[in-house]
């Protein structure tokens, strides 16, 4: 049959409302990212390239920039390293192996914003159960405040990511899991390999689609991440932990609604420019399989 | 092999100690949303000294739970409902027919996958288009965010049904429409299942797109009113944790009767789309 028949105005829906109300946001931002576009002024002005000037001898942009990369980059290592870890000891016979899956993808499915208000009584520098735990132990140089001391935030805030999303790496992981044949691994370690080898030159290649999936959307995810920063520490002590979105939300609630948009460009930018070649590599690899 | 015999205990032990960091967050704000102002302010793991009901008297005697709840379903079942639709439909026409332009049409929603939406430059969209704080806008917003995934989902999946199903039907004289209705959204019918956990989960979820556009607090959804909660009752931590328990108790209640179809439905889509 002949494909030019499939009839083309199907598409079209789904193209309207992509266009009309993600396409065509991003290109207004780009135009008022150039503007003094302000919520106490009355018109908006064109200003050229004063917004991005201005960002750019901004330490506050620097700082938030680095903890994006820095945040982004440790969680999609860690969540994919927890991830493949319990996929790989949730695949074993064990006997409360499902009721063990499901409590571990839990996490996943409730509001990242409730999640933040519950660790911020848990990081709580005297009853949260986190110190009291380390204090329990006898850990006493343990005991910090997690959330409020520069040193540690930025860390805090990465760990309950990765508390919350770990499962569902596992759930992708075990995915892939179930696509390796039970006799390539058995008939690996009749040959007298290791587990260690088995994972490395049986298991880990076969993982690679999951492997792939996992990465992709731990770096775009954690690139936008916003609410669990937000309420967990909004973006301090000082700024150690502000990021992309929680300093445009400043911006914003300050009414500087041009420089917040110069803001959302830069975060564009940056996220393009990481996750694009990460994109290509992957339909790349897609085809050779 | 001669460890197996043993192994599989110590591994089970390992990953039930492990479980346990996921389920004391939980068990700390349940037994929390049981104790009096001053109690429940050490987050403490004991059980209450008196277990306070009132707290939950509380949280189920403020109006804005119900319609938050209210808002967080309508939304949801819309956002489920046109994505479903808008992508199949196009992921439909974009693997049978190609060509440069149904190509170009998904390098964007690809494109869109990656990038982050330009939330302030949105609301100014709204108000242009005179729809702001509307649900329509949130929905319109949502369905959005939510195309590209679902289009680059559905468009791996739609592969997979024989184009000699379409000849037949064709021949038959069976139009383009019946074709997509009656033959394509059937047997496409479990991920769109995948599409719908997914939708639901996002918007459910969210916080970032409604605390942008919606100002109108009628039309907040719950996870707003846990933001708003919060903010007015952050001295009495018993009756936010016990609000906290009736806003994430109906979502486990429904994840773990329908976890293994969750799962399933979430690993199918993401190994093979």
């Amino acid at each position: 049959m002949e494909r030019s028949k499939y009839p083309l105005y199907f598409s079209f829906p789904a193209l309207f409302v992509f266009l009309l109300f993600f396409i065509t946001p991003t290109l207004i931002g780009i135009y008022y990212s150039f503007t003094d576009w302000n919520i106490n002024a009355d018109a908006i002005k064109f200003i050229g390239l004063e917004n991005y000037k201005e960002l750019f001898n901004e330490p506050r942009l620097k700082q938030a920039f680095i903890n994006t990369l820095i945040f982004a980059a440790a969680v999609t290592l860690l969540q994919n390293a927890v991830g493949l870890a319990l996929a790989l000891l949730l695949n074993e016979k064990l006997k409360l192996r499902n009721l063990l899956r499901m409590i571990f993808f839990m996490p996943y499915v409730i509001a990242p914003l409730v999640i933040g208000y519950i660790f911020r009584a848990i990081y709580h520098p005297e009853h949260g159960i986190v110190n009291q735990f380390f204090g329990l132990l006898g850990m006493d140089f343990m005991v910090q405040d997690w959330l409020n001391d520069p040193r540690f935030a930025l860390f805090t805030v990465i760990m309950t990511d990765i508390w919350r999303v770990a499962g569902f790496s596992m759930v992708v992981y075990l995915a892939g899991l179930q696509f390796i044949p039970k006799d390539l691994t058995e008939s690996a370690s009749i040959d007298g390999a290791n587990y260690w080898t088995r994972f490395k030159h049986v298991v880990f290649p076969l993982l690679a689609p999951a492997f792939t999936v996992n990465v992709l959307l731990a770096m775009i995810g954690s690139m936008k991440v916003f609410e669990i920063v937000m309420v967990l520490t909004e973006g301090g002590p000082g700024y150690t932990t502000e990021v992309f979105y929680t300093y445009i939300r400043n911006t914003f609630s300050s009414g500087e609604m041009g420089y917040a948009t110069a803001i959302n460009m830069l975060l564009f930018a940056l996220v393009t420019l990481v996750g694009v070649p990460v994109l290509m590599a992957m339909k790349k690899r897609e085809v050779e399989m | 092999m001669r460890s197996r015999k043993y192994s599989p205990l110590l591994l089970e032990l390992l990953a039930i100690c492990l479980s346990l960091l996921i389920l004391i967050p939980f068990f700390m704000i349940f037994i929390n949303s049981f104790k009096d102002i001053r109690e429940s302010a050490l987050f403490g793991l004991t059980l209450p000294s008196h277990w306070v009901i009132s707290n939950y008297e509380e949280v189920f005697n403020q109006d804005n739970l119900l319609r938050g709840f209210k808002n967080s379903f309508l939304l949801s079942a819309l956002v489920v409902v046109s994505v479903n639709f808008f992508a199949s439909m196009a992921a439909f026409v974009i693997q049978r027919r190609g060509g440069k332009f149904l190509q170009g049409v998904y390098f964007a929603f690809i494109m869109g996958l990656i990038v982050p939406v330009s939330i302030i430059p949105t609301i100014r969209l709204m108000d242009l288009l005179h729809m702001k704080g509307s649900y329509l806008s949130i929905i319109m917003y949502y369905t959005a965010v939510l195309l590209p995934f679902a289009v680059f989902l559905l468009v791996g999946f739609i592969k997979s049904v024989p184009r000699e199903l379409d000849e037949a039907a064709i021949l038959e004289g069976c139009g383009y429409f019946r074709l997509y209705f009656k033959i394509i959204l059937p047997l496409i019918s479990t991920v769109l299942v995948t599409v719908s956990i997914v939708v639901i989960v996002s918007v459910w979820n969210d916080f970032f797109g409604p605390f942008y556009l919606v100002t109108d607090s009628t039309k907040w959804t719950i996870v707003l009113q846990v933001f708003n909660f919060v903010t007015l009752y952050s001295t009495n931590w018993g009756v936010v944790f016990a609000f906290m328990i009736v806003v994430i108790a109906p979502v486990l209640i429904i994840y773990l009767f329908l976890q293994r179809y969750i799962i399933d439905g979430l690993t199918a889509g993401s190994v093979k789309g």
